[in-house]
Formats: C-alpha cells, structure tokens, sequence
C-alpha cells in the first residue's frame, strides 16, 4: 500500500480512519503509517476536525435547569475545600500569640473555619455522591484521590450539630456555642469583647421549654472552652443563656442567680 | 477556505454571517473560564448547552443520561478551558468532541452494565432511521467548518446521511451499525462505502 504515490486512497483512508469505521489491522496499520509520515498525520488531522463539526450540526433540546445547579454546586464545594485549606493554614500560624484583645481577624478566620467545617462535609459528601458515581476512570482516579482526601478530611472535622450564637442586649454576638455530637464536646468561643470581674464566673444554661434552667457548666477566662456535654443535654432545648455568677458559678438546681448577660436560640443544623 | 462559493455547492446556500461573531463570544468565554471565571462558565453554558445537549441526546438516546453526560461536559470544560487555544479548533466543534467523548464514555458503562439497555437503544436507533426530515441538520451556532461539512451531508441520501453521522457520533463499527439499525452487514458497508465516498469528493471542493 503505497499511499505516497496514491493521494485517493489516502485520503479515503483518512476519512474511515477519522469516522472510525477503519477498524482491526487496517486501523494499526494506518495508525504506524500516520506516526511516520507527516502526511498521513496531516490527512488524518484534516478529517478528524472536518468531522468533528458533525457535534455542531445537531439540533437544540433545552436540558432541565437542574443540571445548571449541579454544575454549579459542584464548583462551589471545589471552592470551598480550597477556601478550607487555606483557612486551616491561616489560623494555625496566627492562632499562637494568644492576646487578650479580640482580634477581629481571629474571630473572621474562625468564622470561616466553622462555616468551612460545616460546608465541607456538605461539600464531601455532594462530590462523593455526584462526582464518584458518574465521571469515568480517567476523571474519576484524579477525582477519587481528591474524594480520598475530602473523606479523611471530613473525619478530622467535628460532627457539628448544634449551633447557637449567644448576644447581649443589644443584640452584638459575644458568644458562639457549638455541640460536637462525634466527641460529644460542647465548645464556646468568647467573640466579643466582653471580660467579668475577677470575683465573678460566667455560666451557661440550657433553657428547656419545661422545668427550670440547668447549667451546663462554668466558663473559665480562656478564649476557647470545651465542656464534656451530649446531645442529649441540649435536645429540645431552644435556647442557652448565660449569666453573671459569684466566681466559680452556682449549684444547677437554684437556678441562675445573677443577670442574663448574653442570650440565644439553638438550631439544630439539618444536614 | 475560501469565501466565494465553490462549484457544486448548490444555490442559496452561503455562509451565514453570525458565526463568526458567535465564535469571537465563545473563544472569549473561554479564555475567562480559563482564567477560573465562574460568572463566564455560566454564560458559556447558557449560549451552548442547548446545542450541546441536543447532541448528548443524539448519541446517548436518553434524555436523563444526557443530562448527566451534560453536566460531566462543563465541569470538564471548566478543567480544561486553558487547553483550547491549543487545539485550533472551532469552539463549538472542540467542546462538541468533549460531550461527545463523554457521551461515549456514558454509552460504555451504561451498555457494560445491562444488555437490555443495548436494546433499548437499537429501538430508538433504527427508528431514527424511518425518518425522513428532508434536513435534519441544525445549522445554528455552526462554524464555518461545520456550514461545509452541512452542506456535503446535505447531499446525501438520508439514510446514508444518517448511517455515517451514526457511525461517527456512536463511534460504531460496520457490524455494530449493522446490528443496532438491523440492517443487512453489506447493506451498512454500502451506504458507509457510497456515502463516505460523496462526501470525500464534496469536502475537497472546500479545502
């Protein structure tokens, strides 16, 4: 098969080549030829684009809006485990000067941690359903390393499902309280810039709709504060107060006994 | 290629003129996406996901699947925009091979999964067959290159039209054509062989 001096036959080659009914040894064959011969590959070239125009010539159908959002959805849980790396890094180097004053870029930082927490199992759990299940071996080894990644992620992330973000009278948040039903931890966060006297302790209640208050436990001055605490400590309960109590708070069953300084709904995040 | 109109082209049948804008937009866009522009991904995807879709469909016959294929498209598109520039093609015809190869990707699990589904498809296919539009082609949003390529399969019969846009867009051999549009092997081959041929000898005129 000459195909220097048969430019036809070439060009017939080229074209069952690039429509792919060149099948089996003559496909091989043609392929070798096409690897040493400038101008088979560029036969070859030339039908594949001509070809190619086929996907342009079919007719519109309109998909469902759906699909747009889950393209979309997509994307932004790919942003979002970004966002969450670089947010784990940034805190992380600022996080160990511990300063009494709030820095308020702290405070965004960690804003963003918890969302980032939050959105990331969201994100993890949106991309192992949507993504692992259709993209294909070559996508899907690239991507099941990237779901690999996000799953131990999601497993370092406390299980949050309780929120509440607790403010004083004038509706400023001053404290951010969220339950960890995986460690079953119960972790505040003082937001504002709110110090008590050093003869005075702050205390957390749980206001269930029924019977009296019932203390959760007693803050101590650190920034960050965890008390051992189940779901079943908060279940039901719609909101957390908390008051201003003699240094080292009192007994759960009088009830609290100074002001409400701060105060807040619980929502219970529904994933 | 050339603007004036080529012998044996038939009458009426010049170029449209907004192509070439439209490919301007879409090359735009894809530089932005390139540069991780979601706000451009979205408008992409409004001016070719119909065009695009329309060719899921085609390959993968199933509206859902299509969907799917769709959306595996553009997050690919989002991926792979920077590689465009590259590929010297027409836009709309370089993100058509892209759903079409997802498509086929798509049509390769669906059918390693459950033969019934090979026969749903054969249904669908050879019915595809009994129809006799007299153009069923779209040539809306095409590219020059592809105004060509409409214009020689234009020429031919319909159900060689249709036997070697299958063969293409299916990525189908002789004997899988064959079977799925339940047609006699020699039969398939000829209207590959006669079409493929008319074709060959239409495009030259435009090269």
């Amino acid at each position: 098969m000459n195909l220097i001096q048969n430019p036809e036959l070439l060009d017939k080659l080229a074209a069952s080549y690039a429509l792919g009914t060149l099948r089996g040894k003559p496909r091989t064959r043609f392929e070798a030829m096409a690897r040493d011969l400038a101008h088979v590959r560029a036969a070859a070239l030339i039908w594949q684009a001509r070809l190619s125009s086929m996907a342009e010539l079919q007719h519109t159908a309109q998909p469902a809006p759906a699909v747009w959002t889950r393209i979309d959805n997509l994307l932004r849980a790919e942003k979002e485990a970004r966002t969450m790396q670089a947010a784990r890094v940034a805190p992380a180097a600022s996080a160990a000067p511990a300063s009494s004053a709030p820095a308020p870029g702290g405070w965004l930082s960690s804003l963003l941690l918890w969302r980032g927490a939050t959105v990331l199992g969201i994100a993890a759990t949106v991309a192992a359903l949507l993504v692992g299940v259709n993209m294909r071996e070559q996508l899907g080894q690239q991507l099941g390393s990237q779901i690999a990644a996000l799953r131990m992620q999601l497993q370092a992330t406390p299980q949050i499902e309780y929120v509440a973000v607790l403010s004083d009278d004038k509706s400023a948040a001053s404290i951010l309280v969220t339950l960890d039903t995986k460690n079953r931890k119960l972790v505040l966060q003082r937001i504002g810039g709110y110090t008590e006297a050093g003869d005075k302790s702050l205390q957390l209640w749980a206001l269930p709709p029924a019977g009296g208050p019932r203390s959760l436990g007693v803050l101590g001055a650190d920034k960050v504060l965890s008390f051992a605490a189940a779901e079943g400590d908060v279940r039901e309960v719609p909101t957390l107060a908390i008051s201003l109590e003699p240094k080292g708070g009192v007994p759960s069953a009088g009830g609290p006994t100074g002001p409400v300084l701060f105060k807040g709904a619980l929502i219970q995040k529904v994933l | 290629m050339s603007t004036s109109n080529p012998s044996g082209i038939p009458p009426g049948s010049t170029h449209p003129e907004h192509p070439t804008g439209q490919d301007k937009e879409l090359m735009a866009l894809l530089d932005r996406v390139a540069a991780r522009d979601e706000a451009a991904l979205k408008a992409l995807y409004d001016l070719t996901s119909g065009k695009l879709y329309g060719l899921a469909v085609r390959v993968v016959c199933h509206r859902d699947w299509a969907e799917d294929v769709l959306q595996e498209s553009y997050l690919t598109i989002w991926r792979v925009a920077a590689d465009y520039r590259a590929a010297l093609s027409p836009p709309m015809a370089w993100m058509g091979l892209i759903v079409r190869s997802r498509a086929l990707d798509s049509l390769r699990r669906r059918t390693a999964d459950r033969s019934t589904v090979t026969q749903e498809l054969d249904d669908s296919l050879a019915e595809t067959l009994e129809g006799d539009a007299a153009n069923p082609m779209d040539t809306t949003q095409a590219s020059q290159q592809a105004w060509a390529l409409h214009q020689c399969l234009s020429r031919l019969e319909n159900r060689q039209r249709e036997v070697v846009s299958l063969a293409y867009l299916r990525d189908l051999s002789h004997s899988e054509l064959a079977q799925q549009l339940r047609l006699p092997l020699g039969t398939v081959k000829t209207w590959i062989r006669r079409g493929l041929e008319q074709l060959r000898t239409c495009m030259a005129r435009f090269a």
